[in-house]
């Protein structure tokens, strides 16, 4: 027969458990308080939890009162005490003799809100971040004067580059201080002419590094005007300052190594650069002697008088053209004038009006058969009366006075009678 | 702190080797760039030897600037 048991017994049965277990009486947690209920007794209510859990806590007052700290809502803490069970309830929970902050927690938190709040603002951003002078003469430090940073730095600096000088800016790099001291030393350097600053120190905890996480550091490495390197604890250290770096070491040896060149590699790069120098103006040299060799061998700098002896040639043909051209001219010319001279009329100008003679007595000839004058010689005359020639019995009344012509002379008549010949 | 930069220089040098070797330039051209080149090349050169003894300095805060050595007591 199955034995049954109370709920009360049962109960009582698991709180021996846990009571009796070294393990549950010393229990340390580590989790974030919710459901804070502060108690007027000065007890303190709330549960743990973390992502996945939560477990209920008590801290009874006599403890509480000894709280290095306020806790709060949603406060990361780290407890130390005992796991039992409130036979009341059946609940389990966790009786709390001890809490701490949990401050890499809490630091943690306030890291990912700073470093989101200055990505927002854009401190970060690449465009904002400047070239490191590749050939710096004079290198700021921001760091401690003692310690390894300071050291590996200067020394790495003497072996790589000893032409460059070394500004120490001496600075707290932990501690409550350390922030405003580091500002302070940031805008310092700034007054003079550097080329590039190392701002950093050696490695620590997240605590001694946490100066470089401060608000006030990020924007004052942001504001300087020179270029800044950040050197912050080890590879695996990220601070706020490494993010608004213009560049980042993972140590401050790398960070002198990123400041300055190795002065070997310098050194060569300027031999080849005094190579190539010499041999481009050699080669220049070369070619333009080149080019006035081949002038000089040229066919018509060899043979100058090639150059003109075709134009002299030429010049014969011109001449040639133009005195046959002008001697054909003249030629022609005479043949024309000669051709005129010999015309039979420059020769026989007589001829010219000799038809004109023999015309012209013909005419003469015929002028003298119609001569008038002539006709009076056969007896013919003219009768005129006031100076006009009658032809007509009309013309003339009895009693007229009129001039009779003869051929050679005039008679003056008056008119007696007249009479028709047809009658 | 400086009169023309060690940087510029060198800039000078590499801009006039370009020039050279791309032989675009006239002959007095060239000899002209040539001579500038190897004074700024001897510049740099005596640049590079002039190593200082003390390269460390420390800036107080009243702006007084003194040698600093480091100090082994890490």
């Amino acid at each position: 027969m199955d034995e049954y048991q109370t709920v009360g017994e049962f109960t009582h049965y698991l709180k021996l458990m846990f009571d009796t277990s070294t393990k549950m009486r010393h229990v340390l947690l580590k989790g974030e308080i919710s459901n804070l209920k502060p108690h007027t007794t000065g007890h303190l209510y709330f549960s743990l939890k973390d992502e996945t859990s939560k477990i209920n806590a008590i801290m009874f007052s006599s403890s509480a009162s000894k709280l290095q700290f306020q806790p709060i809502e949603g406060s990361k803490v780290l407890v130390r005490g005992r796991v039992s069970i409130y036979e009341a309830t059946g609940n389990y929970q966790i009786y709390v003799d001890e809490m701490l902050e949990d401050g890499i927690g809490n630091l943690h938190i306030e890291f990912e809100k700073l470093k989101k709040k200055l990505f927002d603002e854009g401190l970060f951003a690449k465009e904002h971040k400047r070239p490191i002078p590749k050939y710096p003469k004079s290198i700021g430090v921001v760091t401690a004067s003692t310690g390894a940073a300071v050291k590996d730095i200067i020394s790495t600096i003497k072996r790589r580059y000893p032409i460059a000088k070394v500004y120490l800016f001496s600075s707290l790099v932990q501690g409550d201080l350390a922030k405003d001291d580091i500002v302070k030393n940031i805008r310092l350097a700034n007054e003079y002419d550097l080329d590039v600053l190392i701002v950093g120190r050696g490695g620590g905890s997240i605590e001694d590094l946490w100066p470089f996480n401060e608000e006030i550091v990020a924007r004052a490495i942001y504001n300087s005007r020179i270029p800044v390197i950040s050197a912050v604890g080890h590879e695996v250290d990220y601070t706020i300052a490494d993010f608004v770096a213009d560049l980042r070491a993972p140590t401050p040896t790398g960070a002198a190594e990123m400041a300055v060149p190795n002065i070997n590699d310098v050194k060569k790069y300027m031999k080849e650069l005094e190579i190539r120098l010499n041999e481009s103006i050699n080669k220049s040299i070369k070619l333009k002697r080149l080019y006035l060799d081949s002038i000089k061998n040229s066919y018509v700098i060899k043979n100058p008088v090639l150059m003109y002896e075709n134009r002299e040639e030429k010049l014969m043909m011109i001449i040639d053209k133009i005195d046959t051209l002008v001697r054909n001219n003249i030629s022609n010319k005479r043949t024309y004038l000669n051709n005129i001279r010999n015309n039979h009329i420059f020769v026989n100008p007589n001829e010219l009006y000799k038809n004109k003679y023999i015309e012209l007595n013909h005419i003469i000839d015929k002028l003298e058969l119609i001569n008038p004058l002539k006709v009076l010689k056969r007896g013919y005359s003219l009768t005129i009366k006031d100076n006009t020639i009658i032809n007509s019995i009309k013309l003339v009344n009895k009693g007229d006075l009129l001039d009779i012509k003869l051929n050679d002379g005039i008679i003056n008549v008056k008119a007696i009678d007249k009479e028709n010949i047809d009658d | 702190m400086t009169k023309i930069k060690f940087e510029d220089k060198i800039k000078e040098l590499e801009t006039i080797i370009s020039e050279l070797e791309n032989g675009n330039t006239s002959l007095e051209d060239s000899i002209d760039k040539y001579t500038k080149a190897m004074k700024l090349a001897k510049e740099c050169d005596d640049e590079l030897k002039a190593v200082e003894d003390k390269i460390s300095k420390i800036v107080l805060e009243d702006g007084k600037i003194e040698d600093f050595e480091v100090k082994d007591n890490a």
